[in-house]
């Protein structure tokens, strides 16, 4: 897949996507916990890229960009995160999105998404096309006996899956490495399953692993883990203090060179893309997400008589 | 009933009905420990395998976080998942997937996420103490969002589940050890097994007055609805007093329009349950009750363990309610 500069717009929207729902939680406008995914739009996009219809994805708590990938209503989506009767009409909120039309759906719990996942697999190799399921984990979630249960299963049942793992580093507060033991991407070794690691702010690297990992489980030879190295530019959740992490690896995270923005940017400017061109990108894709969230601030709040509905069929 | 029916417990009766509803609907599948090549550790689920191919009936590592969570996912995409959980001793290591997964979705999606599927598992006392034995119907319909029947009888085996296989919700199916094992001519009551190959559905979230009395009625579910029975019975010989039995069949919903309405009936209430009283069923029986009627609710009292299940046959009698237990507490409301 060729990189474009609808790429480079598509990147710009995800951003602003986020810093627009920051804002909110800082202007209360969202009340609730907020995990957002600033410096993880390239792993949302190349996602989006290769997804097709049909194709299930499970997020998690951190699943505001993959809902956007997943093609869910941009509109609906913000009504629901700023808590309008919106895409899950104010019962969800932004940790519990469920977009049936799309196969999409996301989990609050650590390492919740891969059971469920494979379940959406399962269904999905019974059938004659080429669908395929995709179970989004955090690295912290590698340390739960569900994905280990689950990747055992995968492999016994061939199932056409994906586990991609975006390994920001942080499980909230305790690093990576006070954590994990081993290497995540050695985990899949032990049940004989396909593992690719990648620079998960490339673009290109994360489409070519994720790419592989795709066509694998689409031509039914079961699943693979894909982890792709990515950066949490905010804290955990907004209003987290983030002293945790020291300030030199935050701004190193967000230089140019390292941002997913900025590297793909640098990439297309290479390529020959005037730098007007690449501004009015970012311009649209700014207007695009103003235009949205105009929109959602539209929808009406949920009816309070609702609340202890829908419990039951 | 039909004669080769008269022959059949519970076991039988659950597999035939899973035959008769697979037929049926192509997109039920049967997932679970030792369900395929075993027919189930109870054998619920034997002869499926044969029938049906390992595409439709799936034997699963022991990982039920994996094969609960994967009849979620399985279910959503539109097919109609069974899953066993051989003993719902058993819950612990999945309870995330059935609190907080599939009872939530539908909510949480706001009605937009549909999650159809039953699961079965073997509840109640059979003498394998306290982490085989229990029946955990409180923990699991404390969670808003599950459906949770308890069938009391052979009959209640069969529509019950052909309900639950055709519910727009996630059902858990408590199947008491011991109505596996029976059969029909060993029970106190229970209307006949229907058509094995066309079975109806019983209504989840009703309960059914099985017994009627003036003097008490006895509130139970699954087998211990059958205990209850037998102690009424022996209670009307011994001492004349008049004893009724209501047989819940779903906690959760509670059916407590029913409990209203079943409660006038006579002056005293005893509510019967083998899971721990403790913040149980019993205490939500007559909190409904109490709330509802007021003044006028009957003499209550309850009982119910308030232990684990012990190993020892002699102690596990003395916590399991029996029919004489039953008897024994009736007669300090009828005193």
């Amino acid at each position: 897949m060729t990189v474009e500069l609808r790429h480079y717009e598509a990147l710009h929207r995800m951003r602003a996507f986020e810093e627009a729902i920051a804002a909110a939680v800082v202007s209360g406008e969202i009340h609730g916990e907020m995990h957002l995914g600033l410096g993880q739009e390239a792993v949302a996009l190349a996602l989006g890229e290769l997804r097709r219809p049909g194709d299930a994805i499970v997020s998690t708590h951190r699943g505001n960009l993959h809902a956007l990938a997943a093609g869910v209503d941009p509109v609906a989506l913000l009504a629901e995160i700023i808590e309008r009767d919106g895409l899950c009409h104010g019962k969800g909120g932004h940790m519990h999105l469920f977009d049936p039309r799309h196969d999409f759906m996301t989990t609050g719990i650590v390492g919740a998404s891969a059971p469920i996942a494979a379940g959406y697999a399962l269904a999905r190799r019974r059938s004659e096309d080429e669908r395929i399921a995709v179970a989004i984990l955090g690295d912290g979630a590698m340390n739960q006996g569900s994905v280990a249960e689950t990747m055992n299963l995968a492999i016994l049942w061939t199932l056409p899956l994906v586990f991609l793992v975006e390994d920001n580093g942080w499980g909230i507060s305790v690093a990576r490495e006070a954590s994990c033991a081993g290497r995540l991407v050695g985990r899949a070794e032990p049940f004989g399953m396909p593992a690719q690691q990648c620079d998960g702010r490339d673009l290109d690297a994360i489409l070519a692993a994720l790419g592989t990992a795709v066509d694998h489980a689409r031509e039914r030879g079961g699943p693979t883990l894909v982890v792709a190295e990515v950066d949490r530019f905010a804290g955990h959740y907004e209003g987290d203090t983030d002293l945790y992490r020291p300030a030199e690896s935050k701004r190193a995270a967000r230089a140019p060179e390292r941002d997913p923005i900025g590297r793909l940017r640098a990439r297309l400017a290479d390529a020959g893309a005037e730098e007007e061109q690449l501004d009015e990108s970012e311009r649209r894709a700014r207007a695009t997400v103003e235009g949205w969230f105009t929109a959602a601030r539209a929808r009406p709040f949920p009816d309070e008589r609702t609340a202890a509905e829908g419990v039951f069929a | 009933m039909p004669a080769a029916a008269h022959r059949l417990n519970g076991s039988q009766i659950v597999a035939r009905t899973l035959r008769a509803e697979m037929e049926r609907d192509p997109s039920i599948i049967v997932m679970g420990e030792d369900v395929a090549q075993l027919g189930g550790v109870f054998g619920a689920t034997r002869g499926l395998l044969g029938r049906f191919g390992a595409d439709r009936v799936l034997d699963t590592p022991i990982s039920e976080t994996a094969f609960v969570g994967a009849a979620i996912g399985a279910a959503q995409s539109g097919l109609r998942p069974v899953v066993e959980i051989m003993f719902v001793d058993f819950i612990g290591v999945c309870f995330d997937q059935l609190i907080n997964e599939m009872a939530k979705h539908r909510y949480m999606s706001g009605g937009e996420q549909t999650t159809g599927l039953v699961v079965r598992t073997a509840g109640g006392c059979i003498g394998a103490a306290g982490q085989h034995s229990q029946i955990l119907s409180a923990t699991l319909a404390h969670a808003p969002g599950l459906k949770v029947v308890l069938p009391a009888t052979l009959r209640d085996l069969q529509g019950l589940l052909v309900a639950a296989l055709r519910d727009p919700d996630p059902v858990v199916i408590i199947e008491h050890k011991r109505l596996l094992k029976a059969t029909a001519e060993t029970l106190a009551f229970g209307a006949p097994v229907e058509d094995l190959d066309a079975p109806e559905p019983i209504e989840i979230g009703r309960l059914q007055r099985v017994r009627d009395g003036a003097d008490l009625t006895i509130v139970a579910s699954g087998f211990m609805s059958q205990l209850a029975w037998e102690a009424a019975v022996e209670l009307e010989r011994s001492t004349g007093r008049s004893v009724g039995v209501v047989d819940l069949r779903t906690i959760s919903p509670l059916d407590r329009a029913g409990l209203l309405r079943e409660a006038p009936a006579a002056p005293r209430m005893l509510v019967v349950d083998e899971d721990y009283g403790a913040f149980g069923v019993c205490a939500e029986v007559m909190a409904v009750l109490a709330e509802g009627l007021g003044r006028d609710a009957p003499l209550m009292g309850r009982l119910a363990p308030s232990s684990p299940v012990p190993a020892s046959a002699r102690l596990e009698s003395a916590v399991v309610p029996s029919a004489v237990s039953i008897a024994e507490r009736a007669a300090l409301l009828l005193a």
